[in-house]
């Protein structure tokens, strides 16, 4: 089961970001300490077309591409609207919201305090997925998807 | 007294503004240029310069039979060579499109023949002859009902609508049919459908904010224009809520 007890918080850009301004702002945040986890979400671009006429083929999108955290390559697969953050403690915050005030300077963003992963499974979970094993994933993305978290390197 | 229509009720900027998209005495006011070719391209139903395929011969060799109605309605361009039914599908954006999905319904109905189109809540669809529908399509892609950023033309995967925009201010599109150029202007790099062009079609430039908040006919809290504050529209929706609900529809009060 998750710990309950970390405090979690919610970017939401007033637009969806590109991949160089998700990138730019993703290294930010994850520049401060004490940061356990983070879900890029949006609206998906998926690789290949997955319904209509064009079915099956390749989805090009010029905009795509891998972008660089921390050293680690991570695929987007979707266009960044709302980052997610579960943190040890609440002090990180402040450095949190001017990194933000930094990259989106052209539009305005929110920054919500409160509680935006899911803490433990629901019957509908249970129903869905049975159970799931690493608990790290509870609520934030789909158990059953073959894709796994990637564990990036803490800078404490 | 001959009937005049209304077209829609509302004191309102956005009011005024479906009015005139839905009067056909108003013309449409004509914004970019868009070629025949482009069209054909982005509807992606034929080849640049292919013939019309049929799906019957031509009236004047098939042999109408004796009927008053068919000699009272002239058909179509279209209908007349026994073209194909093809269609567009537009999706307009929440956030202050030039038209919406029954707005654009009503336009055309009032302004065109032989067309069948269909409202969905985040896109509308026309179906009519092909050729009927190539001009037609001009039409709509060429005038103020049209803005390249905020107005997609998707025949699949529609999703977008009520979703923020990009931050190059472009509809969400999950296939990604347009794109903003780096000069500036919105290029076709799909079909309607998703499938790869051949070369890029442009349709034009994004219009800016102010024009698209005085063209706008969405009720939006967030584009300015909030519903409450056009009493004259409230007060005719509730008048049409409150027949249908003690009457039926029944035409009495």
């Amino acid at each position: 089961m998750a710990e309950t007890s970390y405090p979690q918080i919610r970017i939401v850009p007033a637009r969806f970001l590109t991949p160089d301004t998700a990138e730019t702002l993703i290294n930010k945040i994850l520049s401060t300490t004490g940061i356990r986890r983070i879900v890029l979400n949006g609206p998906r671009v998926p690789e290949i077309v997955p319904y209509g006429p064009a079915r099956g083929t390749p989805n090009v999108v010029a905009q795509r591409r891998e972008i660089e955290v921390m050293g680690e390559t991570i695929k987007l697969q979707v266009q960044v609207g709302t980052i997610l953050i579960e943190l040890e403690d609440e002090t990180p915050i402040p450095e949190i919201r001017k990194a933000c005030e930094t990259v989106l300077t052209n539009f305005p963003f929110t920054l919500q305090e409160g509680r935006f992963m899911r803490s433990s499974m629901t019957m509908t979970d249970y129903a869905k997925y049975g159970i799931v094993e690493d608990e790290r994933i509870l609520g934030i993305v789909d158990p059953k998807s073959k894709t796994r978290p990637i564990i990036l390197q803490g800078n404490k | 007294m001959a009937y005049k229509p209304q077209y829609g009720p509302g004191t309102s900027k956005v009011a005024e503004n479906r009015r005139k998209q839905m009067n056909p005495a108003v013309k449409l006011e004509k914004i970019r240029d868009v070629t025949d070719e482009d069209v054909v391209l982005i509807l992606g139903h034929r080849a640049p310069g292919q013939a019309y395929p049929t799906a019957h011969p031509p009236l004047a060799e098939q042999g109408e039979p004796d009927c008053p109605i068919r000699k009272i309605v002239a058909p179509t361009e279209g209908a007349k060579a026994g073209d194909r039914v093809r269609y567009i599908q537009f999706a307009d954006s929440m956030l202050n499109a030039p038209s919406q999905p029954y707005q654009r319904t009503y336009t055309e109905m009032y302004r065109y023949r032989g067309i069948d189109p269909g409202t969905l809540s985040g896109r509308q669809i026309v179906e009519c002859r092909e050729r009927d529908l190539e001009q037609i399509s001009k039409d709509l892609i060429n005038t103020n009902l049209f803005d390249p950023a905020r107005v997609g033309i998707r025949g699949a995967t529609v999703h977008g609508h009520s979703l923020r925009l990009a931050e190059d201010g472009m509809m969400f599109d999950m296939l990604q049919r347009c794109v903003l150029d780096k000069d500036g202007i919105v290029k076709y790099v799909k079909d309607q459908i998703g499938v790869p062009l051949d070369k890029k079609v442009a349709v034009g430039k994004p219009m800016d904010e102010k024009w698209l908040g005085d063209n706008t006919t969405i009720f939006h809290v967030l584009g300015g224009n909030p519903y409450r504050n056009d009493a004259e529209y409230v007060e005719y929706i509730q008048r049409i809520h409150s027949l249908r609900t003690k009457y039926g529809y029944m035409p009495k009060e």
